[in-house]
């Protein structure tokens, strides 16, 4: 499976299966769309039918008829000559396994199907509650679709009591003190923070623990408590003032910004910049989001990331599919911008725009996706057992709770059998190695099963992992 | 070659021989909470 694209002057071609990249000249990028099978509407005439039988080999792509077939569709443009020679090239990649690559991973797909998964992350949600009003929130200002409750110390006991019992002999456990907002029930957090340490060393267990907060609560004790335990601090903010206060008002009405930012300013130097992301939310109102994300930069910010937000179609703030053009091209623009900042030595992360070309995690977690329901769970505050965090308070999907485990089984066997071949929209796309089959609580909110894609959120995952990989292009120059 | 430049030279078949250990970050824990990408995550075998 191919992938080309041009980008930002870059001609792009990706081998899905082996995950190699490259980047061609024009001659060769057309050579490569004329062997491609057609399907897509560029694809050649006359090249219809070659990915026919066991698909563009090596074999095939040195038969005489290959390169005469190409000579005719590109007749005018280039020489015979520079075709050749490019086709040439074509070949060698072929035969090192760097393009058209054959896919052999779905026959691994039973063995993903019925992997024995440990449960080894827990999102703790510590408090349904929250000192701000958040327009876009999931949670509906942290009550979850229910009552405002706080996690007591005991049932946050047995939560890690049952992670540690659950993780087989995964050593590297994560909890995230998640809400609402954990700050608003931050001694239960710390007393658990030591209980996880304390059984850590019993069980030979690791904990990562990370805080999600909007840092309304946040002073200088919780700092440094953070800084010595916590391995991620995520820091909600949405970007300038105007747009972060629209969406992320006190309940009031007042903005946020201005108490917020020199908190997270500080926070994030007393960590050296690192370990933490200002994470925002972009909605229809500011599809400009790049100016946010640069916001950020100009704050000081290191490690960031902006996310669509995901609402019924009749939100008012939800992003529609009339919307996408502009979107794309926010993230070219800003790609291009994070290109001139690193040159100038001013880059900073974007967590959307990172990729591992050289490593990056294996395939078995490539196919496999996000682990909600199987390796990641979240927790109310009185003990139920929730496939992830955007799950929570949906009836259908209670799997269980903190005393008695697991007592419905079956929900973590239909989240185990969801992977990239399963979905048929996957399957095709070339994202599907980056993204691992998407969200499957917006899959579950647009289309009512897991077993599907939000097509919406597809799109700009595909654009931003083009201009991820187009970033790598430019800076690898 | 002339016509290509290629980005990475370790694809990711390889990592079939390995299998999966497991020991990696889950998705969703770590900057996001609302969207699934692994392809920025790191392996835990290569740090
Ligand atoms: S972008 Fe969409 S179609 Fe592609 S792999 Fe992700 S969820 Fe599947
Ligand atoms: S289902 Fe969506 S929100 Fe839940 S863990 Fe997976 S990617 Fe995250």
């Amino acid at each position: 499976m191919i992938h080309q694209y041009q980008n930002n002057g870059y001609n792009i071609v990706m081998d899905v299966v082996s995950g190699a990249v490259h980047v061609v000249d024009q001659v060769c990028y057309d050579v490569i769309a004329g062997i491609c099978k057609s399907d897509e509407a560029d694809g050649f005439e006359a090249c219809k039918g070659l990915q026919e039988g066991p698909g563009i080999t090596a074999e095939t792509l040195k038969e005489p008829e290959t390169f005469q077939k190409l000579a005719a569709e590109l007749n005018g443009r280039y020489s015979e000559e520079e075709i050749g020679e490019a086709l040439r090239d074509v070949i060698e990649l072929t035969e090192a396994g760097q393009l058209f690559t054959e896919d052999t991973y779905e026959c691994l797909i039973d063995e993903v199907k019925k992997r024995k998964t440990v449960v080894k992350a827990l999102c703790l949600h510590i408090a349904h509650d929250c000192n701000l009003a958040c327009r876009y929130c999931f949670a509906e200002e942290g009550e979850y679709h229910g009552r405002r409750a706080l996690m007591s110390y005991e049932v946050g006991k047995k939560a890690l009591d049952f992670l540690i019992a659950s993780s087989g002999g995964r050593h590297n456990l994560e909890v995230d003190f998640f809400g609402g907002e954990p700050l608003m029930n931050w001694q239960v957090v710390k007393d658990l923070v030591a209980y996880g340490r304390e059984q850590e060393k019993i069980h030979d267990k690791h904990f990562r623990f990370t805080l999600t907060t909007n840092g309304v609560l946040l002073n200088d004790e919780v700092q440094a408590f953070v800084n010595r335990e916590m391995d991620n601090v995520v820091l909600s903010l949405d970007g300038r003032r105007e747009v972060n206060d629209r969406m992320r008002p006190f309940r009031n009405g007042a903005g946020s910004y201005d108490l917020i930012v020199p908190k997270f300013q500080r926070l994030a130097d007393s960590r050296g910049q690192e370990r933490y992301y200002v994470r925002g939310t972009f909605t229809r109102e500011n599809l400009d989001f790049a100016e946010d994300i640069l916001h950020f930069a100009d704050l000081g910010f290191k490690q960031m990331s902006i996310e669509p937000v995901v609402g019924d179609e009749d939100d008012p703030y939800a992003i529609r599919v009339s919307d996408l053009p502009a979107i794309m091209e926010e993230y070219d623009k800003l790609a291009k911008v994070m290109i001139e900042r690193e040159k100038e030595g001013k880059g900073f992360n974007f967590f959307h725009f990172m990729i591992d070309l050289d490593g990056g995690p294996c395939v078995a977690k490539r196919l496999s996706g996000c682990g909600s329901g199987t390796e990641y769970l979240a927790v109310t505050p009185w003990g139920d057992l929730y496939p992830c965090h955007q799950f929570v308070g949906q009836e259908e999907f209670l799997m269980g709770n903190v005393d008695e485990g697991i007592v419905r089984p079956e929900i973590a066997d239909d989240f185990r059998s969801c992977n990239v071949y399963s979905k048929e929209k996957c399957r095709d796309c070339f994202a599907k190695f980056y993204c691992s089959g998407g969200c499957m609580a917006n899959a579950y909110h647009f289309h009512g099963t897991i077993h599907d894609t939000y097509e919406i959120g597809c799109e700009m995952q595909r654009k931003r992992v083009e201009c991820a990989i187009m970033i790598k292009a430019a800076l690898a120059e | 070659m002339k016509h290509v430049k290629t980005l990475n030279t370790h694809t990711m078949n390889n990592s079939l021989k390995k299998g999966g250990c497991g020991e990696c970050q889950t998705s969703c824990q770590s900057a996001c909470k609302t969207s699934c990408t692994v392809g920025n995550q790191t392996c835990e075998q290569k740090k």
